[in-house]
């Protein structure tokens, strides 16, 4: 079924993009290139991993092998609308409905034949226990090999090193499983190739720190979190060099986003991946706009294609959401003090461990500044419990709390 | 100090991985910060109701000051609410002094190479706060003295195997939680190294704060009196701290003959012995190398912790299995659907207990527990 959306969606748009080549939108490259992943994925040819958040695409795509995170099936399958039949599947073999529903759709996807069976698994520590868990049941559910990569909690030269190493042993693995010998210069290649497109990704954010932002709700919608997956590849670079013309175009013209700015938002973590009409409220009704997500973000250094490794630990390790909470809540202030946020919307997914598990703390950081938060208790995954005439009133209630305040940002 | 028990300072801990033997010879006693007693829940303004009951329940105690003077508190990365607990603490005792050690997930050699530079910088720590360094030599002998506690401990284990363990798994485990909450001292003095261990519970007062004026005494002459017979049941999952926990167990027909708790058999298992000359790669390798929790893994087999389950409960003769699980433990609720598909498979019943760390949650299944006891019995 996700295999068949893919090849739907991708030749929708490879039509669309033919016949009407000047109707190329940021987002629509940047669709079709996802939709193009989900087609290798659920392809016959290349080896397949099915990885962690933090795994590393770009050296994985480097050695030939397709790769993504299980998460992005259970965001697929939400979007698609169809998350609550793996949902089930999962709880009834006793995956408990209190754990995250990204990983219970995940399992019951695989438990339902709806995922690929891939050729070796890569689990991360980071960014969440659950996670972990989830790689390690899908390696024992398709009875493949798997690997785990050991994300230290803080950047010591010790975990610089411990990591690197893990690196380097997951790249001979890979490119053994790919059929072929680690090529350095292939690698180097990729890692100038992810370069590129992290430096575009720096350009973008800058654009959308303008008052009024060039971005809409949904331009940059799961962007940061996604276009990982490209890294390495041409298609990373195409993505992210169409979104950021498209935003210097506007900022150019000095167009906003949302036409009449009024409220500038901050997003934490992730957005809520099924259907809902939280964003249309919030750009039509309130002229809110969501200027950056947690996720939106570029918190590490150019990584030398010489020496690719301690530069791709580095960038794992220093993710805000490996670590201490401390260093996540202090890079949050610094983006809603950057992006000169009115209010900050934390979706509390619920079963997550790692972020919503600190919503007091992220509460608490932003209150210092003069911040207003809204926790929002949702499942990102599971539309059954989506309560939207409840959501409506506290974003109502939250925005016009925002409304009666005298703006704090500079 | 704790009620004239120890003349050296407390540092705290929480998880199971702790290096004891680490905290021991840079010259403080462990106390474990045990998920127990009446502190006010305040834990939620910090952290979210969906995570783990045993890290809110020890920082319920340490927001109500329900804790000793602690010279600091060490903490195990050990899964995702380990590590909000310090996170949620610095923000409520901001003049606590904190370490956090990062834990692997595996035994793989270069995970031991790093968790022994972890134990060193921590050793570095705990100089720090004592004031003074820790050599090599100490941390040997300190090593050398928790094998010591941990085969009196394996000895108690194979007497309530046998049945002959007076007052069954609820005395073990009233035992092992004096040897943690500042006991520690007493029992490398070989109290519990004598020819009959439990003595240590008859000499002192409880060292549990929670246990407020409670003597031990009195506790023992309770658990004495209950049966240790009754159906051979397997106990595993997370936290199960409270004596009365398995006084219920037996109290239902169960006789509990092993466990794989964090608060059980797991906190003073032996070190496996290591040849590696250098201790902290010794102490490493040995803490990883135990009877693990569900959030370690194997790469090389996954899955393993049902293999480990139905294993250790094959091991001890058990007819049942019962899965004590705090809510909202991601690396157990995640691992249960396998475990439950291999003790199907082996004939081995299981029943899962989902608790808050409170006595009363436990309470609440007694029905339950009473049922799976008769239906073990009819087998």
């Amino acid at each position: 079924m996700i295999g068949e959306y893919f090849s739907g969606l991708a030749h929708d748009i490879e039509g669309k993009l033919a016949a009407e080549p000047g109707a190329a939108s940021a987002r629509k490259i940047f669709a079709l290139e996802v939709a193009r992943l989900g087609v290798r994925l659920y392809s016959p040819g290349r080896p397949v991993a099915w990885c962690g958040v933090l795994a590393p695409f770009d050296l994985l795509n480097a050695v030939g092998v397709t790769s993504c995170f299980a998460e992005f099936v259970g965001a697929m399958l939400a979007g698609m609308g169809a998350a609550s039949a793996p949902l089930e599947g999962a709880e009834q073999a006793g995956y408990a409905a209190d754990t995250c529903a990204y990983h219970r759709a995940v399992v019951g996807a695989a438990m339902q034949g709806m995922m690929p069976v891939p050729d070796f698994l890569v689990a991360t520590t980071t960014p969440c226990t659950g996670g972990l868990a989830a790689i390690e049941n899908l390696a024992r559910l398709f009875r493949r090999d798997l690997l785990v990569l050991q994300i230290p909690r803080a950047e010591t030269e010790a975990g610089v090193r411990f990591l690197a190493g893990q690196l380097e042993r997951l790249a001979r693995f890979a490119a053994g499983r790919a059929g072929a010998q680690l090529d350095p210069q292939c690698v180097a290649a990729a890692v100038d190739l992810s370069n590129v497109t992290r430096a575009l990704m720096v350009e973008i954010y800058d654009l959308a720190r303008r008052v009024p932002s060039p971005v809409s709700n949904r331009d940059l919608a799961n962007f940061g979190i996604v276009v990982p997956l490209l890294m390495g590849t041409q298609a990373g670079v195409d993505v992210a060099r169409a979104t950021r013309d498209e935003l210097a175009a506007r900022a150019r013209d000095g167009k906003s986003g949302v036409p009449g700015e009024r409220f500038r938002l901050l997003w934490v973590q992730n957005r809520i991946q099924f259907p809902n009409p939280l964003l249309r409220l919030l750009e039509d009704e309130y002229r809110a706009v969501i200027v950056v997500d947690e996720l939106n973000d570029v918190t590490w250094e150019p990584i030398d294609p010489a020496d690719p490794f301690p530069g791709m630990a580095r960038r794992a390790i220093g993710l805000p959401l490996n670590g201490p909470a401390e260093r996540r809540v202090a890079r949050l202030r610094q983006l809603a003090t950057e992006y000169r946020v009115d209010g900050i919307i934390q979706p509390c997914h619920w079963g997550c461990r790692q972020g919503t598990g600190i919503r007091g703390l992220v509460q608490r950081g932003f209150q210092e500044l003069g911040i207003p938060v809204l926790n929002l208790e949702v499942d990102c995954i599971d539309a059954r419990s989506f309560s939207e005439g409840q959501l409506r009133t506290r974003l109502e209630a939250f925005l016009e709390l925002i409304a009666g305040r005298p703006r704090v940002r500079a | 100090m704790v009620r004239g028990m120890t003349d050296r300072a407390l540092v705290g801990f929480a998880c199971a991985y702790t290096p004891l033997p680490l905290l021991d010879a840079a010259g403080f006693v462990p106390w474990r910060i045990l998920p127990v007693g009446d502190a006010p829940d305040q834990a939620g303004h910090l952290l979210h109701d969906n995570l783990c009951p045993h890290v809110k329940r020890i920082l319920d105690r340490a927001m109500a000051a329900d804790l000793p003077p602690l010279a600091g508190i060490v903490f195990m990365s050990s899964c995702d609410a380990m590590r909000r607990l310090p996170d949620a603490w610095r923000v409520a005792r901001p003049h606590d002094r904190l370490a956090l050690v990062d834990l692997p997930v595996s035994t793989a050699d270069d995970a031991v190479e790093y968790f022994a530079a972890e134990l060193r910088a921590l050793a570095g720590t705990l100089a720090e706060w004592h004031g003074s360094p820790v050599p090599d030599e100490r941390l040997v002998e300190a090593m050398r003295r928790y094998d010591g506690l941990a085969a009196s401990a394996a000895e108690l284990r194979a007497r309530l195997a046998r049945a002959e363990l007076p007052g069954g798994a609820a005395a073990l485990q009233a035992a092992l939680n004096d040897v943690t909450t500042g006991g520690w001292e007493a029992a490398s003095r070989g109290w519990l190294a004598g020819p009959d261990p439990l003595r240590v519970l008859d000499r002192r007062p409880s060292a549990s704060f929670a246990a407020g004026e409670e003597t031990v005494d009195s506790r023992l002459s309770t658990l004495n009196a209950l049966p240790v017979s009754g159906v051979p049941v397997f106990v595993f999952g997370n936290v199960l701290p409270d004596p009365e926990a398995f006084a219920l167990f037996e109290s239902c027909g169960a006789r509990v003959v092993a466990d794989d708790l964090c608060t059980g058999a797991r906190v003073l298992a032996s070190l496996a012995p290591a040849a590696d000359a250098d201790p902290y790669v010794r102490l490493a390798r040995g803490l990883l190398g135990r009877s693990p929790c569900a959030r370690t893994i194997d790469p090389a087999h996954p899955g393993r912790a049902a293999t480990l389950v139905l294993d250790a409960a094959r091991a001890c003769g058990a007819r049942g299995v019962v899965a004590h699980v705090a809510k909202f433990c991601d690396p157990y609720l995640a691992r249960l659907p396998a475990i439950r598909e291999a003790l199907r498979d082996a004939g081995l019943p299981l029943l899962v207990l989902e608790g808050d760390c409170t006595r009363r949650s436990l309470g609440q299944q007694r029905t339950r527990i009473e049922a799976f006891v008769e239906m073990l019995e009819r087998r």
